[in-house]
């Protein structure tokens, strides 16, 4: 990190901080964990969002030698869960007014990658990713290789932090952006207009951002209505993208770069270069990675792979190599991601699990049977569909209302069917739920 | 140009739909004004898709023609037509119209 100056490290709701203050900050928070006898490879539930004091006390969770599971404050659903799954030991919640508190949790921290990271003497860093059985997989990393990648310096320009804080998009930007001595520029909240005042305020060159964002900006018209002058590069990732965006996307940016990004929790963000500004084609490599494409799906050999998973089955194949679940097209050395391979339902960029949502609808009364499954949506990606058979007939309108209402007070609301139809009872059994992979 | 009625009508019905889900403080008005993407929309942009969704379902069902809203041709206008529940009217008038109706 460039310590030792002036220089802006972090923009906060309009307020700038320097490195040096980053640097008397994280040495604090060294401090603070010291007294409050966190031993390495504690495991730490760090629940916050982007603000100077959730930086700096990631910064020093990892100096101190910690495992730090990053969790967003705002993120609904089962906290505890979240918890057991990372068998947390401690959980530091810095709130929005910048107050923290640091509470004792129940974990053991005694899972093999945990042991291995003791081994090592090396701090962790612990993501969560979407998979098929239904519960979000932690993936373990050791922190010393995943974060290497930063040594190498890059240019120092000013970031949007607009990728989630428990992502490892959002950990990628934030480490990206320090270790070049640039500046991190967070936002209020995640609209086009927060994102463009932003971006126009504090100059911003860099904005990643994902398909989605990107599609929603442009409808809205903000790039009309701000001075986005300032941006050089859009860097986009976490869900394919369309040709005909991009087209728009480069008329609206004209002096910026348009760059993809390829990046899963298990494997970090990879270094990639799109074949044109206007191509959804790229090449992704690096630093000692290897790719190649097995059946169609691209496999990944990286130094920055993490242990493995906390909660499900090991994903490498014998030989080591990351299997992604994404789908590819190749021209070369040149991939094109077409999508996952599963029936995982991206929309916005968030994953929603069939079967997940499938379990709430046939917990309302009069429905017999429920079939979840995506569409395809231009200014989405994809929105969630339900068939849904009754066991009496009912309106059918009413239905769809009643099933969202259902829905919206059990489930986030990316997750709450947009679609719904009635279907007959012929329908349930082995053909209904079949429909999912074949129709949709 | 005064909006038909049947497509006001079904547009109504659908915000009517929408507004049964909603949070009370996300709930939306009926008048052309209302903002629907921008600083002073309050949708968010699943809100915005469902009601897209659901006036193209109160329009498949009055109408019986089927329409898409988010496309490409919507994409490229270079005045969105989801910018106010007026332009969005013109919009759907426009589409249905295509339709030989």
């Amino acid at each position: 990190m460039a310590a030792n100056t002036e220089r802006e490290a972090i923009v906060w709701r309009g307020s700038s901080f320097s490195y040096q203050w980053l640097d008397q900050s994280w040495r604090l928070w060294r401090s603070r964990l010291e007294s409050a006898g966190l031993t390495p490879q504690s495991v730490v539930a760090l629940e916050a969002d982007f603000s100077p004091a959730a930086i700096a006390a990631l910064l020093a969770l990892i100096e101190h030698g910690c495992v730090v599971v990053p969790l967003l404050r705002s993120a609904r659903g089962d906290r505890q869960r979240t918890y057991d799954i990372a068998q947390a030991q401690h959980r530091l919640r810095i709130s929005e007014t910048e107050d923290w508190d640091l509470a004792p949790l129940a974990g053991k921290a005694d899972h093999q990658h945990y042991q291995t990271l003791r081994e090592r003497g090396h701090p962790g860093l612990v993501l969560f990713s979407s998979g098929t059985s239904g519960e979000p997989k932690a993936a373990v990393h050791d922190a010393v290789p995943l974060l290497d990648k930063f040594r190498t310096r890059r240019p120092a320009w000013r970031t949007v932090a607009f990728l989630l804080f428990d992502h490892i998009g959002g950990i990628n930007t934030i480490f990206n952006t320090l270790s070049n001595g640039a500046t991190l520029i967070t936002v209020e909240d995640r609209s086009p207009d927060a994102v463009c005042a932003a971006i126009e305020q504090s100059r911003a060159e860099v904005l990643p951002a994902s398909p989605t964002f990107l599609r929603l900006l442009l409808l809205s018209s903000a790039q009309e209505r701000f001075d986005l002058s300032s941006v050089k590069v859009v860097n986009y990732g976490t869900e394919p993208m369309s040709e005909a965006t991009l087209k728009r996307l480069r008329e609206s940016f004209p002096n910026a770069q348009l760059l993809q990004s390829y990046g899963l929790a298990e494997v970090g963000i990879l270094r990639s270069k799109s074949k044109s500004d206007e191509s959804v084609w790229l090449k992704v490599g690096g630093e000692g990675i290897e790719t190649r494409v097995v059946d169609g799906i691209l496999q990944i050999k990286s130094p920055s792979t993490m242990l493995g998973y906390l909660n499900a089955p090991s994903p490498f194949t014998e030989d080591g190599w990351f299997v992604t679940g994404d789908a590819v097209e190749v021209d070369g050395d040149y991939l094109k991601i077409v999508g996952r391979r599963s029936e995982l339902i991206n929309v916005g960029g968030e994953k929603v699990y069939p079967s997940e949502v499938e379990e709430v609808i046939e917990a309302m009364a009069n429905v017999e049977a429920a079939t979840v499954y995506g569409e395809a949506h231009l200014l989405m990606g994809n929105i969630v569909c339900a068939r849904v058979a009754l066991v009496e007939s009912e309106d059918e309108g009413k239905f769809a209302v009643r099933l969202k209402r259902h829905c919206r007070e059990r489930l986030p609301s990316y997750q709450v069917p947009v679609k719904v139809s009635v279907v007959g009872r012929e329908l349930i059994g082995e053909r209904f739920k079949k429909l999912r992979t074949h129709e949709s | 140009m005064s909006p038909d009625q049947p497509v006001v009508d079904a547009i109504n019905s659908a915000i009517d739909d929408l507004n049964e889900i909603l949070d009370s403080e996300e709930r939306l008005g009926q008048s052309p004004e209302i903002a629907l993407i921008g600083n002073d929309a309050r949708l968010d942009s699943l809100g915005l898709v469902n009601l897209i969704v659901l006036v193209e379902e109160k329009i498949q069902q009055r109408f019986g023609v089927a329409i898409t809203l988010v496309d490409e041709r919507a994409m490229s206008q270079s005045k969105s037509p989801f910018r106010t529940l007026g332009s969005l009217t013109d919009f759907v008038e426009e589409q249905l119209n295509d339709h030989g109706r």
